[in-house]
This record gives C-alpha cells, sequence and structure tokens, in this order.
C-alpha cells in the first residue's frame, strides 16, 4: 500500500503535499492503527474547507463519521475519483465535509498564573489552554526556554504512525523519545522477505524486490532533502528496473552525487560506528560502518552465485546512502546472474534494512537507537538521520497506519 | 541639498505594494463568516495537539556570529562612502581600507577557530 | 506630469513586471522540474499550470491558528511584496529611464534586502506554531550570513561607477560588464541570490524538512501571496543582477529595455535551474561558507578590482 501511495507521486493529475493546510483532499490509504485516529480527526479538520476525505482500500472499521459521508474507493486507481470528488466540492455538488475530531477544547484566552500574576496578553497562566514553554538549563549554561514538541504520526517525513517526543532548545533537539504503540501481536514485513522466512524464493527475485526497495527509499530520501524532481527519477527507476539494469542505478547514483547532497546536504555527524551498532544487523546501515554483517553469508544459494559482502569506512548519513545506492546496483547484478537459483537459509533473511528474524526485525532495533543518536543535533540534521535510517513501521509491532495528505 | 524626489517615489511605491497586497489577503478569502465552516486551528505538527505555546524564549544559537555580524555592518557603513570617493582619493584609501578590513578578517578567523559560526 | 500622478504610473509598471515575472519564474520552474525529472517538457501546460495552482488557491478558505499574531500574519507577505516593489522601482531600463534614481540607490538596495529578514521572520513567527517558527529562526542565521557577501559584491560594482547611484554603476559598464572586470562578483551575487529568496538549495525556512517551514500554517490566499512575493524578489534581484552586473541596457542591436528584460531572464533562468539541481544545503554549512569563503572572496574581489582602477 505503501508503495502504491508512493507511485502517486508519478501521476500529474494530483499533487501530494506537506502539510493538511495545503491540501483539499485527504487520501487515507490502507488501515489505520486506531491509536493514530485521534490524529488524523485533527489533520483532517485542519484542512481548509472545501475539504473531501477519500477511503482507499481502507476497512469500514474506520468508525469516521464526517458529514457528508467520506468517498470509499475499492479500486487498484483512486485518482479519477479523487479528482471527481474535487470537482463536485468546487462545483457545489459536494458540501465540504464538516469537522470528525472532538475539537481542541480550547479556553478563554485571558488568565491568571499560578501566582496571581498576568492576566493579560501572554503572561501568566494557561493563555488559551495551553501553557508557555517552561525554562531549562542549556549546553551553553543559559536558561532559556525548552520547546516540547510531539512530531505526530502524520508528519511528512517520518513513516506513518511513528510519534517523537522531542524537547528542542532552539533547534536543537536535546531530548527524545520514541513512541510506537505496542499492539498484543508483532506484525511482521509481508513482502518477499516474509516468505523467505518461511520457504526458499528464487534469489532473482529477492534481490530485485531489495534493489527496488532502495530505490523507492532513495526517492524518499531525496524528496527530503530538496530534491522533487531527482526523486520522480529515482521512482520510475523502483518501477522499471529488471535484474540487469545496474548501470541505470549507477547512473542514478552519479546523478545524486553531482547534485551535492553529499558535499553539503547531509550531515558528517552522528557516525554510528562498528561499535556502538555492532551485532544489530542494521543491514547497509552497519555495512557502512564497516562491519560484515549480511545473513546472506550464511545461505548457501547465494555463495553459490559468488556473492561477497563489499563494506565501506563511511559510518555517517553519507555513507547510508551510497551503501544502499550501491547494493541496489549489485544486488541487480547478482539477479541477472542468478538464474533459477533459490535461496537456502530458513528462519533468518537479509532483507533491505537488515537482518530480519521471526518477531525481530531492523526497525525495532533501529528505533531503540534513535534517542542517543537524535541528541544535540540541529533540526535538519536530525531529520536527514531520521529519513537516512530507512525507518519502515510495517515491520516495528504496532503499527499499521498508511495515510498520506493529498492534494 | 541632494533630491529627495527619487526616495519620495521609491518610498511611496513600496507603501502603495504592501497596501495592494494586504487588500488581496482581505479580499481573497471565499469565505468571509469564519463559523460557518469552521477549521481546526491547532498548530500543525504531525496530528497531535501542541502541549505548549510555540512563542518563547527561543534559543537563538547563532548569537556569536549576530555580534561579528554586527561588527561587520559597522564596517559596511564606512564602505559606502569609501567606495564613492575611492578613485579620486587613489592608493591611499586602498590602503586605510586594506588595514580596516585585516583587522576584520582576523576577527572572522578568531571566531571561526572559537567556532563561533557552528552551534550544535 | 505631477508628482501623485507618476507615482501611480510607475506602481502599475512595477505591479505588471511583479506579477508577469512571478508568473514567469513558476513556468520556469515547472518547466526545469520536468527537464531534469526526465518526463519531457509539455510547453502549453506549463504555461497554464501557474494559473491552475493560482485558481486552486484562490478556492481555499485562508485559515488561521488558535493565536496568531494576525497583523504580523498579514503583514509579512504584503511587507516582502513591498521590497521587491522597492527593488524594481531602483532598476533602470535606459540612462535616462528609471522610477527611482537616489544617488544613494544601492544603499536603498541594501536596505530592501536587509528587510527581507523580517519580512520571513514575521511570517514564521505570526501563527504560533513550533514548525515556523524553527523555520524563522534559521532564516535569522540565514539572512544574516548573507548580508555581507551580497553588499560587498555589489560594493564593487560601485568602483568603476565612483557613485552609488544605479544608473551610474549602469553607465560605468560602457566600456567593460563588470562580470568580466569583477568575475568572482556575479557568482557571489548569484548565490546570495538564491539566499535572499530562498530558492532551491537554499529553502531553510521553508524546507521540507520542516512540513512547509513558515509556510506551514498557510492556506489559499495566504500561501498564493507569500509564494507570489518570493517570486517577485527573486524577479528584484535577477533584475538588480542584470543591471550591475551585465551592463543593464547596453547590447548591440535590441532597444536597452529588451536587453534588461533578457538578461534578467537569463539570471532567472540560471537561478531557478540552479534551484532544481541542487540538494538542500545544511544552516551550518552555509553560514560557515558565508563567512569564512564568501566574505575574504569578495574583499578580494573588491582590493582587485580596486587595484586595477588605480
Amino acid at each position: 500500500m505503501r508503495e502504491a501511495v508512493q507511485d502517486l507521486r508519478l501521476d500529474s493529475r494530483l499533487r501530494m503535499v506537506d502539510t493538511p493546510r495545503a491540501a483539499a483532499v485527504l487520501l487515507v490509504a490502507g488501515d489505520l492503527d486506531p491509536i493514530d485516529l485521534d490524529a488524523l480527526a485533527r489533520v483532517h479538520d485542519s484542512i481548509p474547507h472545501p475539504r473531501a476525505t477519500v477511503l482507499w482500500q481502507s476497512s469500514a472499521a474506520m468508525s469516521w463519521q464526517s458529514e457528508p459521508s467520506s468517498v470509499v474507493v475499492t479500486a487498484i486507481d483512486p485518482v479519477p475519483q479523487i479528482r471527481a470528488a474535487f470537482r463536485d466540492l468546487l462545483g457545489d455538488r459536494r458540501p465540504s465535509e464538516s469537522a470528525v475530531g472532538g475539537g481542541s477544547g480550547l479556553v478563554e484566552w485571558r488568565d491568571v498564573g499560578p501566582y496571581g500574576q498576568g492576566g493579560m496578553g501572554m503572561t501568566g497562566g494557561t493563555p488559551y489552554g495551553r501553557p508557555m514553554a517552561g525554562l531549562g538549563t542549556d549546553r551553553d549554561g543559559l536558561r532559556l526556554d525548552v520547546l516540547p514538541v510531539r512530531l505526530g504520526p502524520f508528519f511528512p517525513r517520518l513513516p506513518v504512525g511513528l510519534s517523537l517526543d522531542i524537547s528542542l532548545a532552539g533547534d536543537v533537539l536535546t531530548e527524545v523519545h520514541v513512541e510506537i504503540p505496542a499492539l498484543p501481536s508483532p506484525i511482521g514485513p509481508r513482502s518477499i522477505f516474509a516468505r523467505a522466512l518461511s520457504r526458499p524464493v528464487p534469489i532473482a527475485d529477492l534481490e530485485s524486490a531489495r534493489a527496488r526497495d532502495h530505490l523507492r527509499w532513495t526517492s524518499d530520501a531525496l524528496l527530503a532533502q530538496g530534491m522533487p524532481a531527482l526523486a520522480l527519477v529515482a521512482l520510475r527507476a523502483a518501477r522499471e528496473v529488471q535484474p540487469g539494469d545496474g548501470a541505470r542505478v549507477r547512473a542514478l547514483a552519479a546523478r545524486v552525487r553531482r547534485s551535492g547532497v553529499f558535499r553539503w546536504s547531509l550531515p558528517r555527524q552522528p557516525r554510528l560506528d562498528g561499535a556502538t551498532i555492532q551485532g544489530m544487523g542494521l543491514g547497509p546501515v552497519s555495512r557502512a560502518a564497516g562491519l560484515v554483517e549480511d545473513v546472506r553469508l550464511e545461505d548457501d544459494g547465494y555463495l553459490a552465485l559468488g556473492f561477497q559482502v563489499q563494506t565501506i569506512d563511511a559510518p555517517g548519513v553519507g555513507g547510508w546512502w551510497q551503501m544502499r545506492l550501491d547494493e541496489a546496483a549489485r544486488s541487480l547484478d547478482l539477479a541477472a546472474r542468478a538464474g533459477g537459483q533459490m535461496t537456502t537459509l530458513l528462519g533468518r533473511v537479509e532483507g533491505p534494512r537488515g537482518r530480519i528474524e521471526a518477531g525481530d526485525t531492523p526497525t525495532q532495533r533501529a528505533l531503540t537507537l534513535l534517542p542517543d543518536v537524535l541528541d544535540g543535533l540541529e533540526w535538519g540534521d536530525a531529520m536527514a538521520v531520521l529519513v537516512g535510517l530507512d525507518l519502515d513501521l510495517a515491520e516495528a509491532p504496532g503499527s499499521a497506519s498508511r495515510c498520506t495528505v493529498a492534494a | 541639498m541632494v533630491s529627495l524626489v527619487p526616495l519620495a517615489i521609491a518610498f511611496s511605491v513600496f507603501v502603495l505594494a504592501i497596501g495592494a497586497v494586504l487588500v488581496l489577503w482581505w479580499l481573497g478569502d471565499p469565505e468571509r463568516d469564519r463559523s460557518r465552516l469552521p477549521v481546526d486551528p491547532t498548530p500543525f505538527a504531525g496530528g497531535h495537539a501542541p502541549q505548549v505555546h510555540a512563542w518563547n524564549r527561543y534559543h537563538a544559537r547563532y548569537y556569536p556570529m549576530a555580534l561579528v555580524f554586527l561588527a561587520f555592518d559597522m564596517e559596511m557603513v564606512f564602505m559606502y562612502p569609501w567606495a564613492v570617493v575611492f578613485v579620486s582619493e587613489g592608493l591611499t584609501a586602498m590602503i586605510e581600507m586594506g588595514m580596516f578590513i585585516v583587522v576584520l578578517l582576523l576577527g572572522i578567523l578568531y571566531a571561526w577557530r572559537e567556532h563561533a559560526f557552528e552551534w550544535t | 506630469m505631477s508628482l501623485v500622478a507618476s507615482i501611480l504610473i510607475a506602481s502599475v509598471a512595477v505591479a505588471g513586471v511583479m506579477v508577469a515575472g512571478a508568473y514567469l519564474v513558476a513556468v520556469m520552474d515547472r518547466w526545469t522540474a520536468r527537464l531534469v525529472a526526465g518526463g519531457g517538457v509539455d510547453a502549453g501546460r506549463a504555461m497554464a499550470a501557474p494559473a491552475r495552482d493560482a485558481a486552486f488557491l484562490l478556492t481555499r478558505h485562508r485559515t488561521s491558528t488558535e493565536r496568531p499574531d494576525a497583523r504580523a500574519w498579514a503583514l509579512a507577505p504584503a511587507l516582502l511584496a513591498g521590497l521587491a516593489a522597492l527593488a524594481l522601482t531602483l532598476v533602470p531600463i535606459a540612462p535616462d529611464t528609471v522610477i527611482a534614481d537616489p544617488a544613494t540607490g544601492f544603499v536603498v538596495f541594501s536596505a530592501a534586502i536587509a528587510f527581507v529578514m523580517i519580512a520571513v521572520f514575521l511570517h514564521g513567527w505570526a501563527p504560533d506554531s513550533t514548525l515556523p517558527l524553527i523555520g524563522a529562526y534559521r532564516f535569522g542565521a540565514q539572512a544574516l550570513s548573507f548580508q555581507i557577501p551580497f553588499l560587498l559584491a555589489v560594493l564593487a560594482t560601485t568602483l568603476p561607477a565612483g557613485s552609488l547611484s544605479i544608473v551610474r554603476i549602469a553607465e560605468a559598464q560602457e566600456p567593460l560588464w563588470n562580470v568580466v572586470r569583477q568575475p568572482l562578483g556575479l557568482p557571489i551575487y548569484l548565490v546570495v541570490g538564491l539566499a535572499v529568496s530562498y530558492w532551491g538549495p537554499l529553502d531553510l525556512p521553508d524546507g521540507r524538512d520542516l512540513a512547509g517551514g513558515t509556510s506551514a500554517e498557510d492556506a489559499g490566499i495566504a500561501r498564493l501571496l507569500w509564494s507570489g512575493a518570493r517570486a517577485a524578489m527573486l524577479v528584484a534581484i535577477a533584475a538588480m543582477g542584470a543591471t550591475v552586473f551585465l551592463g543593464g541596457w547596453y547590447g548591440p542591436v535590441l532597444p536597452g529595455p529588451v536587453w534588461v528584460a533578457l538578461k534578467t531572464l537569463l539570471l532567472l533562468a540560471v537561478i531557478v535551474l540552479a534551484g532544481n539541481l541542487f540538494a538542500r544545503v545544511r544552516i551550518g554549512s552555509f553560514v560557515i561558507v558565508c563567512w569564512t569563503l564568501l566574505i575574504p572572496l569578495s574583499l578580494l574581489n573588491i582590493f582587485v578590482s580596486g587595484a586595477i582602477l588605480l
């Protein structure tokens, strides 16, 4: 479902936007974790009128009550119905949707503080129902305000469903807590990688899927670093590459390098060194740090094809980018010469993000690193690291939400 | 007495442009009556409601760089008239401003060494 | 003609240039984006696209946040547009055709650029929302850093003219354009020009890592006016660059005003292309590069061209 939503970017009839204020239609794709419904209602209510919602292959258990009710799409292509809904909005054939959430519950603006101070403007108490930011000590020794921010499940650069509780001192993150709602049973990845855990699959298919996943990540990462045009190139490549198309991926990697991403866009720090992530099996992140951790080395099918792990010594965000692009190209080369070779290892598989075993996914492990890795980073660098780590909440237990906001 | 007419014209265009955009801002809203179709006014941060107001004593960490900027801004004040009389004053103008600039460049060097331009 | 009449005519002319220029910037942006993305350039659709986007935005209601600074929110795009208009009044299209030619035109232009920081900051401060606020303060760092290289790069062009008046600077390029005499000047000016209107690689206050940054809470007409004002500012920067670096109205065959337009278009095309080709620069890197590389280079530019003049 996530791939289908990403592919909508290629459709010139739609534009996907980052903030609900710029949108007209809310596209809810796939099923939603009930915990995120509240946030989704808030996002929906933030969209300026006239607005509509389109539920695309979402289960009816959404209990979404809007007036008028949302457009339900079960077909593969939601675009015609999205455009029809929008045209109906403009032509007054369809009224704009009313609020779905409970409203903010704000109180009167003027308030008096706990010591009787204030009562005017922004001073004292909880103006408009929210307190002002409190003081905190800072690394610089100054006592300035610390801003707590809860980046919600639908923040555009984070994977859907991931919530971060951040304390900001200026634009530097000082404390990060990761919130993933825990569901009773973990939901593993549903793809060829999940199938490979229980039975042999053709290596060509597995490696093609890996390359495509890396290219899709590249598209999102390029978008995050401010290159929407190149992101479309990567997305088109992700859809079209076949085994043997390594040259196309290498050409894309060269274009990415020429755009200056590694020189001035990605942070040099943090460096997830080999010592820090030893044994975590984080795939390209581990191999960029020089660790030889690859489940494919235990698989006779791969060894029969002459598979070799290549590591580089670039433990930063730039290294992760390079590693993924290189591995995508090499995966396609491997897929071309794989023939009908099948995997032989069961119970473990090397996913695009790292070592996957039943109930143990690389994203779970990567999320434990976040509080330390993001500490002390400037906002832009922190976002680059988050995107660079390639987190996929479908892998971590407890999240099944895939939603986006569209124009 | 230098003519102030060009400045007056420029300033008038400035004010008129501001006024025009303010008028467009007010006119461009298709819906004047806010209560008819309310929109959730919660600031967007991905879906959660904010815990505090955003207005705060924000730690603008680049304050050392701002001080260096002040020094250079004052240097620019001196360079405006210097540029006008440069050709007529000749080499003395060049050397004097050169000495001034060298002192400031040493300041930048010092600030750079002391990591005043970095803040994380 | 009376002063009031000339002001009104000037305002209409400037408004026309701003609107047409902003539209052209949007069209070029779409063209170069499709060129880079390799999807084939559909000229007809690209020409109509900004009009469609504007029409779309005009259908949206203008939303508000809980406790915004409403006056600042309205003033921000107005101020940015006003500054663009102010800069455009200083650009001459012929030796005796300019809306305003104060004797200290360069200083007025510098003041206009300096106030852009205020406009963007107001835009981020007004909604009382975290992401716009971070964008606003980021632009504070960006603006403080680009100011001095900007001023120094353009100051070098006043040396051959011996005057701060833009018309004199343009006239002094009759023998040779400043881009040839002072080769370091135009590249620095273009980099800083990208920074002033925060376009492409320097789109830090409205960056994608901030979900739209200072524009994150803008809806409808507010969004349209802000992006229009930014594009108009870009046009003003390009026009001024064409005048002080590329020789303004000087050129063979074609009449002066046409040359000014062509040179402005050239600079706009370069800036828009750079916007689509390069990745967003980190604020930390940008600040350091401005102070440790661009300032010494622009000072070198000044002293070398000064030495040549003597």
